[in-house]
């Protein structure tokens, strides 16, 4: 479970472009269930899920990750829970330029120091769950809309994440896409992942694949104060 | 002052990374009255991010100090030829007073460097920056001693003048001379040898029992430090004299020419390989209780004993090595 | 400890992959760094052959010179001073040498002239350096005037042009007969140019040279020490002076390749961020453009070293020759001897890769930190 404590997060403060993306939010995330977090581009969105993330710190407050508190955490600290236990999936995919599908995959985990065969392996086998062996060695600009996506959901799962996190993972996808995006996601429910997903898209929040929506506007939660 | 190209690249250089310490001890300061590990503001970020910085030019720093050792050894060498009355490096360091400081300064500053690195790797494995401000108030008690190393380096150069007749290690290191010099070398061979083996096994043997049972940490890290210091003091009176099978012949720093096969560079190598981490060991042990280092730093240490027992241990085969090898008996 | 090794392994894989597809700018740095290494380069093996030539050169240069002074400046020595000090202990032959300067007006060149003890020279002619026989367009059997010091001209026939390999001695000598030289310069008999020593062992110079000047007040005793000495600084003091007009182009390296570092492009910038997110740390960006600077600093430090080398030993250092040289109008085409010192290799590494690192210190530093959440926002 992810616990949010009161949390703020406030960009350039004590200067004239002082900024409050998110004040005072408190929120549980259970897991192996698919949170949405619905509201309008600006709503601190994309800044709560960069703090449930591991990605950033708050400004205030404080963030409990399976009742270990990561607040206060090195960025060293940090990034290796983030890297154990998320994978995300950004909006524009943001696959390494020049560097091939099979590359893609295994980036995030050369920095662990794993045997390079046992990595391949794993991410060769990823690839082929989602169809794209053939393609391995593409390089990345050359993958279709669809192939990046898949390659981009490999990637996020080469750590064998428990927590997936998608952030507006259909806001430049064509209809076809975002059900086949969907079904990706349908399956990895099913196997016990847990899924906070960001968007504004109908499909997503309408879809069976949600448990919990969770509605943020102008930094702050929706429906005002702890959601259980 | 000698327009040499190892000079000016000497000076230079120092001049270059002294700047950059002296830039990263500034932060130093920063990080030492405003760090609050608690705090999420974007202030303790940035200084949380200046951390990296620091560690950065302290590593190039401590490569970069040795490397300078050997070079400024390596240059007096080669322009002992300008000076009258020296036939190595010995002799252009005793040109002015400067000379040997500046070199002792060289190698006091790196070893401070490789501790420095040592607290450091140590902080960053404890997940709340424990040791935080005693790394940074350290790096601020080093860089006024990296300054005057510079300060020193940059007046023996301006000193060396051609024409000033200067001492060789014949005079300055000879037991019949006078100074710090003559009277390392003119300890006897066989009991310095004696105790500079004994020393050793007593270190190492220390080390064993560290790295097997935890215990007498702090022990190790003195015994490393006397053994250490005292090697340089064995090879000066008693070493050298195997290496140039020659009883007069005590010079530091000939040992690191070809023509004695570079030796100089293991034996010195390995004295501060195992002084700097055997030193480790015991400035860890204070910190041993502190609640977020205490999975981590045991087994840091361990790690540092084991290669300062390595150190050692090639350091002892080397001695003996050396002994059994040469002509010259007593 | 496998561990740590594979973590560089990918980190070292990942930044080759990711230096070779940015080969522009890096080809534009990578070139100027490697002919900053070569003109370093060039300078020091540039003086370090020069030093060792003449080394090698005056290793057969009397030991000991006795030369007569008054008032401070040179004059003839009678040749009888050679018996006061044939006893001091050490010395094993004096010998006097009879030699001077010659001005070709004509020409603007000055000769050396020395008197052959050598019997194989005839009277009326002489042999002479490589170097005057370029510059006179002269050959063996040709007749060449020469103005004697009563101002009336002699005329020599050259029977001998003196060998190439002594060049960087002979080549601007002229070899003629005692009986010539002294009705040439007017030198009277019974005086020479100076005394030449050879002593038993070296360490004694000093003491001989000392016992000299107390048995002849009026000589100055020059050792040969002494003279390798000033070759020995000028040579490094000139090699010093060019390395200070080139520490202005290395400070401008350092400048580049700092703004290089620096002014990444946003496609770089995007690359680490999306790095950052998906799991890399600050040290691991760090490590990766600490390669980054080691591929690029071991390649050019390679070939601008070996192209310094060519360019010195095999191009004969066409472009700083007549810097380090000195001037004159007579040179010797000599070949310098292929030589390299490790201390100059280290002392060019302390040059260039020095400044280039630390240049590249904060620029990786600032990029390595980017927000992980960058590419998000």
């Amino acid at each position: 479970m992810i616990n949010i404590q009161n949390v703020s997060k406030v960009f350039n403060a004590g200067r004239p472009n002082e900024f409050t993306a998110l004040s005072s939010i408190s929120l549980e995330i259970h897991l192996q269930e698919a949170t949405i977090l619905k509201g309008p581009s600006g709503s601190g969105k994309t800044t709560l899920l960069s703090l449930i993330g591991c990605m950033a710190r708050p400004t205030s407050g404080r963030i409990f990750v399976n009742e270990k508190e990561i607040t206060s955490l090195p960025e060293r600290f940090l990034t290796r829970i983030r890297r154990g236990t998320f994978g995300f999936i950004f909006q524009r995919f943001n696959l390494l330029r020049g560097f091939s599908a099979l590359e893609n995959v295994m980036a995030p985990a050369y920095p662990t120091g794993e045997k390079y065969s046992l990595l391949k392996r794993r991410a060769l086998d990823l690839l082929a769950m989602l169809d794209l062996d053939h393609k391995q060695g593409a390089k990345s600009e050359w993958l279709s809309g669809g192939e990046a996506q898949r390659v981009a959901i490999a990637r996020a799962l080469i750590h064998d994440p428990a927590i997936i996190i998608a952030d507006e993972p259909t806001a430049h996808l064509d209809a076809k896409l975002s059900a086949e995006f969907l079904s990706i996601m349908e399956i990895l429910k099913k196997e016990g992942k847990t899924l906070i997903i960001a968007s504004h898209d109908p499909l997503i929040y309408d879809s069976t694949l949600t448990g919990r929506i969770v509605e943020i506007h102008g930094g702050e939660l929706a429906h005002g104060g702890t959601i259980a | 002052m000698i327009l040499h190209p190892s000079t000016i690249a000497l000076i230079a250089s120092s001049l270059l990374i002294c700047i950059m310490t002296l830039y990263a001890a500034w932060y130093g300061v920063r990080i030492v009255f405003q760090w609050n590990i608690k705090s999420g503001s974007e202030k303790q970020v940035l200084l949380e991010r200046r951390t990296y910085f620091t560690a950065t030019i302290v590593k190039y720093f401590l490569v970069i100090q040795i490397a300078s050792l050997f070079l400024l050894v390596y240059t007096a060498d080669s322009i002992h030829t300008l000076f009258a009355g020296t036939m190595c490096a010995v002799g252009t360091f005793d040109v002015n007073r400067f000379g040997f400081p500046t070199v002792l300064l060289k190698l006091l500053t790196s070893i401070l460097a490789g501790l420095w690195l040592i607290i450091d790797h140590a902080d960053n494995s404890g997940f709340d920056y424990p040791l935080i401000r005693i790394k940074y108030g350290f790096l601020i008690f080093l860089a006024p001693i990296i300054v005057a190393e510079n300060v020193l380096q940059w007046a023996y150069f301006s000193g060396l003048h051609p024409d000033i007749i200067t001492s060789c290690c014949g005079s300055l290191f000879s037991p019949g001379g006078k100074g710090a010099a003559a009277e390392i070398a003119g300890l006897p061979v066989t009991p310095t040898l004696i105790v500079f083996f004994t020393a050793l096994a007593l270190t190492i043997g220390n080390g064993f029992l560290f790295i097997l049972r935890a215990r007498a940490g702090a022990l190790f890290a003195a015994l490393s430090g006397l053994t250490g210091a005292f090697s340089f003091v064995a090879i000066i009176s008693a070493l050298s004299v195997y290496i140039y099978e020659l009883p007069s012949h005590h010079c530091p720093f000939c040992i690191l020419q070809a023509e004695y096969h570079y030796i100089g560079y293991l034996l010195y190598g390995t004295i501060l390989i195992g002084l700097i981490c055997g030193v480790g060991v015991g400035i860890l042990a204070p910190f041993r209780k502190i609640p977020s280092l205490t999975i981590t730093l045991p087994i840091f240490r361990k790690h540092l004993a084991e290669a300062a027992v390595a150190a050692f241990v090639v350091l002892a085969i080397t001695g003996i090595v050396v002994i059994a090898g040469s002509h010259y008996h007593l | 400890m496998s561990k740590t090794i594979e973590r560089q392994l990918h980190l070292v894989d990942f930044t080759i992959g990711s230096v070779l597809r940015r080969k522009g700018k890096n080809a534009a740095l990578l070139l100027v760094y490697t002919l900053v290494v070569f003109a370093l380069a060039s300078v020091l093996f540039f003086t370090r052959a020069l030093r060792t030539q003449a080394a090698s050169v005056l290793k057969n240069a009397p030991e000991i010179i006795v030369q007569r002074t008054l008032t401070g400046r040179y004059q003839f020595i009678p040749v009888r001073y050679a018996d006061s000090i044939k006893n001091i202990r050490g010395i094993i032959a004096i010998k006097p040498r009879l030699w001077g300067y010659y001005y070709d007006g004509g020409f603007g060149a000055n000769y050396t002239l020395i008197a052959s003890g050598v019997d194989s020279l005839k009277p009326g002619t002489i042999a002479i350096g490589i170097a005057i026989a370029k510059l006179r367009k002269l050959q063996i059997g040709d007749i060449v005037p020469f103005t004697g010091s009563d101002g009336n001209p002699q005329t020599f026939t050259i029977a001998k042009i003196l060998s190439d390999e002594s060049a960087l001695v002979s080549a601007d000598l002229v070899v003629i007969t005692e009986a010539d030289y002294r009705a040439l310069s007017g030198i009277p008999a019974g005086y020479a140019t100076d005394l030449v020593l050879t002593v038993r062992n070296p360490r004694e110079y000093s003491t001989i040279a000392e016992k000299i000047s107390r048995l002849l007040p009026d000589t100055r005793p020059i050792v040969k020490t002494e003279i390798l000495r000033t070759y020995d600084a000028v040579f490094s003091w000139r090699a010093g002076i060019m390395l200070l007009v080139l520490a202005g182009a290395v400070l401008a390296f350092f400048i580049f390749s700092f703004d290089k570092a620096t002014g990444l492009s946003a496609e770089e910038r995007k690359e680490i961020g999306v790095l950052k997110a998906i799991g890399w740390e600050t040290s691991d960006v760090l490590a990766m453009k600490f390669w980054e600077g080691i591929a690029l600093s071991l390649t050019a430090f390679f070939l601008g070293t070996i192209l310094g080398y060519a360019h010195v030993f095999l191009g004969g250092g066409l472009f700083f020759a007549p810097i380090l040289k000195g001037w004159s109008t007579l040179y010797p085409s000599f070949v310098l001897t292929p030589h390299i010192n490790f201390g100059d290799i280290i002392a060019l590494f302390f040059l260039s890769v020095v400044p280039y690192t630390v240049s590249t210190i904060t620029p990786a530093w600032r990029v390595a930190t980017i927000d992980p959440d960058s590419v998000m926002r």
